[in-house]
């Protein structure tokens, strides 16, 4: 009997290492979550380079082994609102079908010629580790960066092999409305558009009002590039982050911008490089808030 | 003009002259324009000389002869009106719309006066879709296509097929028969050429396939949701407003479908002296071969979106203002799922 009491105690013991020592694991980076064309090119056959650029530009050309899925299946349009997720099953299709499994290692690589190209790699890397993928990283500077440092260019489209994704979703790194109201005054709310935004003296068309969050504070996305396209090292954005929402990583974080797209940027910096552990994404962001008279704003 | 090109392709083994007339034998560049043809391939004949049967061919295709615009707006006009619409707004502006050799294989077409110019730098391509289909279909199916319009990208192209992976070369320069609009256009793509019902995998798709089949068009389910239509565009003022729309199809009576607004007005040709005195003969709304499709969508995920919901079916309120007086026949009332014994 005691023997038999002993034996379900040391199988439980086993159970609860084995599940720690797996949590440690998925915790664990082996992929840096920014990496250069340099090391790309070194290492394309331990990651899968996902291209999110459109499927006539990846006609064009690409990374060599590169999959492609634009970035329009990725984000989608829900009601009024636009960047919004798509239905967990089709999420699971869009990643099954480009062969992405929750251990893959994956390189998302866009266009950065615009502010607004810069940051459909991002939200799709957002995506992607909402979905349950560990290990995602961006390449500075996208494909641009890969041409115009002169890197190998193929035309020859990949076909994946379709997987069956069974990732975990992590629902926790998106919040609703009214979860952003009930953290005013408590968490620390981010407005990642450009000062003129954020100050109340423009907006976009479909955002109702000026301003921006009643208590946000401001750190525009513009800041965390360089002139090429490429993301500033990992000291000026740690520094860029810590004057705008402290050095606590422990601490609620909330970021939007208008529609849930930008403001992926900074969340892939603070939480996958800077190590802040309680980042999250206001996807309706500006085009939901605004359009509530009774949602406080400022000034 | 890249050197390197000039010596490359047969097609410029004559320079640029045989094209695009002009003499070169000149220095001065005014004299050496004198006579340039801008458009040579206008003329198929030039293209012909080296693709004869492509060119003959292509000479009857509707992407050539726009006929489709002339056959379907003539059935809302008399004999006489359908003449006079023939030549004074058909042939002088409808028709300037067509394609030549060159606007998919040289220099994309001008679209309300923007243009990309030579898709590749004076190369003879031969496909770019993001550069040629997309600018002659980029007011409403390219967009919906890709997800530009802030939709959902279709499937087809999530998995990286692009517009001549389903419309083939054959199909773009026509058999040699000259149709009057697409529908009687033999082998055009067809969901079912890849997607054959009964042989799906999970049985409640096959049961709903099987139920619907000849009563609901793939769009009619498949389509992701909300796609352009456009509004008075032959009144001045042209604006576009994304909707979804389900009715029955003006084509069979019988089929629901994905239905999108028809922009021809009463007065479409008033400037022009031109009046359509059967206008109600045809309904403001045609089936829409909505390029934005999903595998799950709202009605597929849920009986009662249709059946109990109508969600997207057109009702008489919803109809146009000063409508034909066909919009009726579009209008279907989704029956009630029976209630379980």
């Amino acid at each position: 009997m005691i023997m038999k009491k002993r034996g379900k105690f040391l199988s439980v013991l086993a159970g609860l290492i084995f599940v720690g020592a797996l949590a440690a694991t998925a915790s664990a980076r082996e992929l840096e979550p920014v990496v250069t064309t340099a090391w790309l090119e070194k290492n394309l056959d331990k990651v899968i380079v996902l291209d999110v650029r459109k499927v006539e530009e990846y006609r064009g050309g690409h990374i060599p082994g590169a999959v492609n899925v634009a970035y329009g299946s990725w984000a989608i349009k829900r009601g009024e609102l636009l960047n919004e997720l798509p239905a967990d099953d089709d999420l699971r299709d869009v990643l099954g079908s480009a062969g992405i499994e929750p251990a893959s290692k994956v390189v998302v690589v866009g266009k950065t010629a615009t502010p607004a190209d810069r940051v459909d790699a991002t939200r799709v890397a957002w995506t992607l580790i909402y979905a349950g993928v560990s290990e995602v990283s961006l390449l500075s500077g996208g494909y641009d960066k890969w041409v115009a440092d002169g890197k190998a260019v193929s035309t020859e489209a990949v076909r994946p092999r379709a997987k069956d994704y069974r990732g975990r979703f992590h629902k926790d790194l998106v919040v609703t409305k009214a979860a952003v109201a009930a953290a005013l005054g408590k968490g620390v709310i981010v407005d990642v558009r450009e000062r003129d935004f954020y100050e109340g003296k423009k907006k976009l068309p479909f955002v109702e009002r000026l301003g921006h969050i009643k208590g946000a504070v401001s750190l525009p996305t513009s800041t965390m590039y360089e002139a090429d396209g490429t993301y500033k090292a990992k000291d000026a954005l740690a520094a860029l982050a810590a004057a705008a929402v402290g050095a606590d990583r422990d601490r609620e974080i909330i970021l939007y911008c208008d529609t849930g797209k930008f403001c992926t940027a900074w969340w892939f910096m603070m939480r996958e490089l800077l190590g802040y552990k309680n980042v999250k994404v206001y996807d309706g962001s500006m085009m939901e808030w605004a359009k509530d008279p009774a949602a406080p704003m400022e000034p | 003009m890249d050197a390197g090109l000039l010596k490359d392709d047969v097609h410029f083994a004559g320079g640029c002259t045989p094209c695009h007339g002009g003499d070169d034998t000149q220095t001065d560049k005014d004299l050496a324009h004198r006579g340039k043809v801008k458009r040579p391939s206008e003329d198929l004949s030039l293209c012909g000389k080296c693709h004869g049967a492509t060119a003959a061919r292509y000479s009857k295709a509707l992407h050539y002869t726009t006929a489709g615009f002339r056959h379907v707006v003539t059935k809302r006009m008399n004999h006489k009106e359908a003449r006079d619409y023939n030549e004074r707004v058909f042939e002088q502006s409808c028709r300037s719309c067509h394609a030549t050799c060159g606007s998919c294989h040289v220099k994309a077409p001008a679209v309300g006066g923007i243009s990309i110019g030579l898709i590749k730098g004076h190369r003879f391509v031969r496909r770019d879709e993001g550069k040629t289909c997309a600018f002659c279909h980029g007011g409403r199916v390219y967009p919906e296509y890709t997800g530009d319009y802030g939709g959902k990208a279709d499937v087809h192209y999530q998995k990286g097929m692009m517009c001549m992976d389903c419309h083939s070369a054959g199909a773009l320069h026509g058999d040699g028969r000259a149709y009057r609009f697409k529908e009687e256009v033999k082998g055009r793509p067809s969901c079912r050429d890849c997607h054959r019902p009964g042989n799906e995998e999970r049985l409640t798709t096959r049961i709903a396939h099987l139920r619907h089949e000849g009563k609901v068009s793939c769009y009619g389910c498949h389509s992701a949701g909300e796609y352009r239509h456009c509004f008075e565009c032959h009144e001045g003022g042209a604006q576009s407003k994304a909707d979804f729309v389900l009715g029955l199809s003006p084509k069979n009576n019988r089929t629901v479908t994905t239905l999108r607004l028809v922009p021809t007005v009463r007065d479409s040709f008033k400037k022009q002296g031109v009046t359509m005195t059967h206008y109600d003969r045809l309904p403001n709304y045609w089936d829409a071969p909505v390029h934005n499709i999903r595998k799950r969508t709202d009605r597929t995920r849920s009986c009662e979106a249709c059946h109990e919901e109508k969600r997207g079916f057109i009702v008489k309120e919803r109809l146009i203002k000063n409508g034909s007086r066909s919009n009726a026949g579009v209008l279907y009332e989704p029956r009630p799922i029976p209630a379980k014994p």
